[in-house]
């Protein structure tokens, strides 16, 4: 056989371009990390590992890893599990689904940036729709249901909502509050992703095959909870998968939310870290430190990918 | 026991009428197939009579026991599907499993972890794995049942399919169209299995199918259906013999029966072609159709037997059988005769003779009635 060394005229432009638009900032951003080079120097030190060790060791980068995970580890099952819910409602849904289907699909469309400043106007504490919805109810029904006196073990004195209605309208601040302030921005995160899910699951549900369902039935599966065992939740599995994958990533880069309504406060408690590799490498200007999160960011997202990959990928049916 | 009977079904999606006032009654243990074109309602009829589709109106009754309200899970009915819906994502061994444990375990059992320690689920997972060993055994997969049904041929999912049937005995087993996806070996193949296997079982089976060569060879009785109605039940040869009306007799039977216009005399004797019947028919009409299979026509060069004259077309060698696409001269109906390769090779374009065989002709009215 004649070798032609023609495939290799072919493949050489993608990888040259891989290389220089990804292999090689990755590398560059590793060697950065290394040293105390700031943008605009013109020489730098080699530091060995002291970002690192700053990293690990200061209070900032733990809060960072801290409030990261929390995003990412609310976000993404809580996101999943609502967008398959309401496939799954509007699959069984005869009219109006479309309706639905819109008012879910609509927070994706949006810009999140626009919808950040709509957020902050609801979530403001004294000016916001949200608590002064809160406060108006003091008393009433909303007081009754928010406030979960209709839970048993919940008396009507000491709730969270009466306490606040007794001490002149003392509701939560939201987002200028260290204790709820990371809670919010999650929140605002589960909005704008779960619509996106909910459209994936729809399009998996639509391929399961009927007579699955059919067959499951035949076999005794009588409760629905046992057809989505039987047929659903498995044959799900490749969304799923997908849905789970590009949720995380998506909640790792989670940014527009945190500069627009917190900026990482209160007391670095939204600090994630695609918001910290912007402070300290744009607005503070200390490229090697914002190298070295970047590096660890890599890290985090490469070994999802392994596990996405040797773990999960082997219990999924395609 | 596995009487099955329906009454008066009727059932329509929007404004088209799928059946029609559809009466049946199947006896326990009988292989009985519904056949017919596509689109007639054999596969709604049979959705109706496992409980996967609600009649508009009508009573499905099985074991004498009106189940109209009772849902597909309890009539205790077993089916193999078209398309087998094998579950894709368990092994041919939990495939099997599932009827059984869905139906056998408790909810308690059934739940993963905990329900290894209910001290009852053991004895019931040993009588699981006899029956699923069993049901591998008389299908011939007991090798495969490690695999999953990707990994299978179409036979084998076929039969993993029947397994899954059959691994609980239940009042009747309903097919629909279990051999469509199969090769043309392998159905003719599967064919037999399927008798045998139904002999072995002796439990009431329904057989949905459009081939009427299936339905000739497997069943015991076979319902010709057509435009959602029920046209003639009966025995295999008798349906093919003697067809009740002409709709019958031109869907049953491979090539095509054969129609002539033929004129009716008032004392009763038939002509068409240039051709007297023997027989007299007692009928009013005076014109009629004659309708003759291609096997009870005779092509011929002799000129001594009454016959029509015709050119041949066509001719398709299958071996054992040739078939002569033939164009009668005197009008222009093309028409298709047996003939065997002793007697003979006609070429196209050809004249030939046609000559129908002895009292084999079936006479029905224009509007398609028989007339005995």
């Amino acid at each position: 056989m004649h070798h032609s060394k023609a495939h290799i005229w072919f493949v050489w432009p993608a990888i040259i371009l891989m290389i220089v638009i990804l292999i090689l900032p990755i590398f560059l951003a590793g060697g950065i990390s290394f040293t105390n080079y700031n943008l605009g120097n013109s020489s730098f030190e080699w530091v060995g590992t002291e970002n690192y060790e700053k990293m690990f060791s200061r209070k900032t980068y733990i809060k960072m890893i801290i409030s990261t995970a929390t995003y990412v580890l609310i976000v993404v099952p809580v996101s999943v599990v609502l967008g398959l819910v309401a496939a799954i409602m509007l699959n069984s849904l005869r009219f109006g689904a479309d309706i639905y289907k819109t008012i879910f699909f609509l927070p994706v469309m949006a810009t999140l940036l626009a919808m950040a400043i709509a957020w902050e106007f609801t979530l403001h504490p004294t000016l916001g729709i949200i608590n002064s919805f809160l406060a108006n109810g003091c008393g009433g029904i909303r007081e009754f249901i928010l406030g979960f006196h209709w839970l048993p073990w919940v008396s009507s004195e000491d709730s969270w909502y009466s306490v606040a209605c007794a001490n002149n309208m003392d509701f939560p601040y939201w987002l200028k509050d260290k204790k709820t302030a990371i809670w919010t921005i999650c929140f605002i995160g589960v909005w704008q992703a779960f619509g996106f899910n909910m459209v994936l699951y729809l399009a998996g549900l639509t391929s399961i095959p009927r007579e699955l369902y059919h067959a499951a039935e035949m076999d005794g599966a009588q409760s629905t909870w046992e057809q989505f065992k039987l047929v659903t939740w498995p044959m799900l599995g490749p969304t799923t998968l997908f849905v789970v994958t590009i949720t995380t990533i998506r909640s790792f880069q989670v940014f527009d939310t945190i500069e627009i309504l917190t900026k990482g406060g209160p007391a670095k408690t939204t600090y994630v870290m695609m918001y910290a590799i912007f402070e300290k490498a744009i607005q503070q200007n200390i490229t090697s430190i914002g190298a070295a999160i970047t590096v660890v960011f890599i890290i985090f997202i490469i070994l999802l990918t392994f596990f996405q990959r040797y773990v999960i990928e082997k219990r999924v049916h395609y | 026991m596995g009487t099955i009977s329906l009454k008066n079904i009727n059932k329509s999606f929007g404004s088209t009428e799928v059946l029609k006032q559809l009466s049946l009654d199947i006896q326990d243990g009988e292989f009985l197939t519904l056949v017919g074109p596509s689109g007639c309602g054999k596969s709604t009829l049979l959705k109706i009579i496992a409980g996967l589709e609600q009649q508009n109106s009508g009573d499905v009754i099985i074991d004498d026991k009106n189940v109209n309200s009772t849902r597909a899970s309890k009539r205790d009915l077993a089916m193999v599907f078209q398309s087998y819906a094998l579950y894709p994502h368990l092994t041919v061994r939990k495939n099997l499993e599932t009827p059984l444990k869905l139906r056998d375990y408790s909810f308690v059992e059934r739940l993963p972890l905990i329900g290894n320690f209910v001290p009852s689920r053991k004895e019931k997972k040993k009588s699981i794995d006899d029956l699923v060993f069993k049901t591998s055994e008389t299908l011939k997969i007991t090798e495969l049942l490690d695999r999953k049904p990707g990994q299978l041929s179409g036979g084998q999912r076929q039969r993993a399919a029947l397994g899954r049937a059959m691994v609980r005995e239940p009042v009747a087993f309903l097919m629909d169209e279990p051999l469509s996806n199969l090769d043309a070996a392998l159905r003719v193949h599967m064919r037999s299995e399927l008798s045998e296997l139904h002999n072995s079982l002796k439990t009431t089976f329904i057989y949905v199918t459009h081939d009427q060569a299936e339905a000739l060879t497997m069943s015991t009785r076979m319902a010709v259906m057509i435009d959602g109605e029920l046209l003639q039940l009966d025995t295999p040869s008798e349906v093919y013999n003697n067809p009740s009306s002409l709709r019958v007799a031109e869907f049953v039977g491979s090539p095509k029966i054969n129609t002539f216009a033929a004129q009716i005399s008032s004392d009763g004797s038939v002509e068409f072609m240039g051709i007297k019947l023997e027989r007299k028919f007692n009928t009013n009409s005076q014109k009629a159709l004659v309708a003759v299979r291609p096997e009870h026509l005779e092509i011929t060069k002799d000129s001594n037997k009454p016959a029509f004259e015709a050119t041949v077309s066509y001719r398709e060698n299958l071996g054992s059988d040739i078939f002569y696409h033939v164009q009668v001269d005197q009008s222009d109906s093309k028409i298709i005769v047996r003939g065997s390769p002793q007697a003979g090779l006609f070429s196209n374009g050809e004249t030939v003779r046609i000559s129908p065989s002895h009292a084999e002709a079936m006479l029905f009215e224009t509007s398609g009635e028989r007339i005995r």
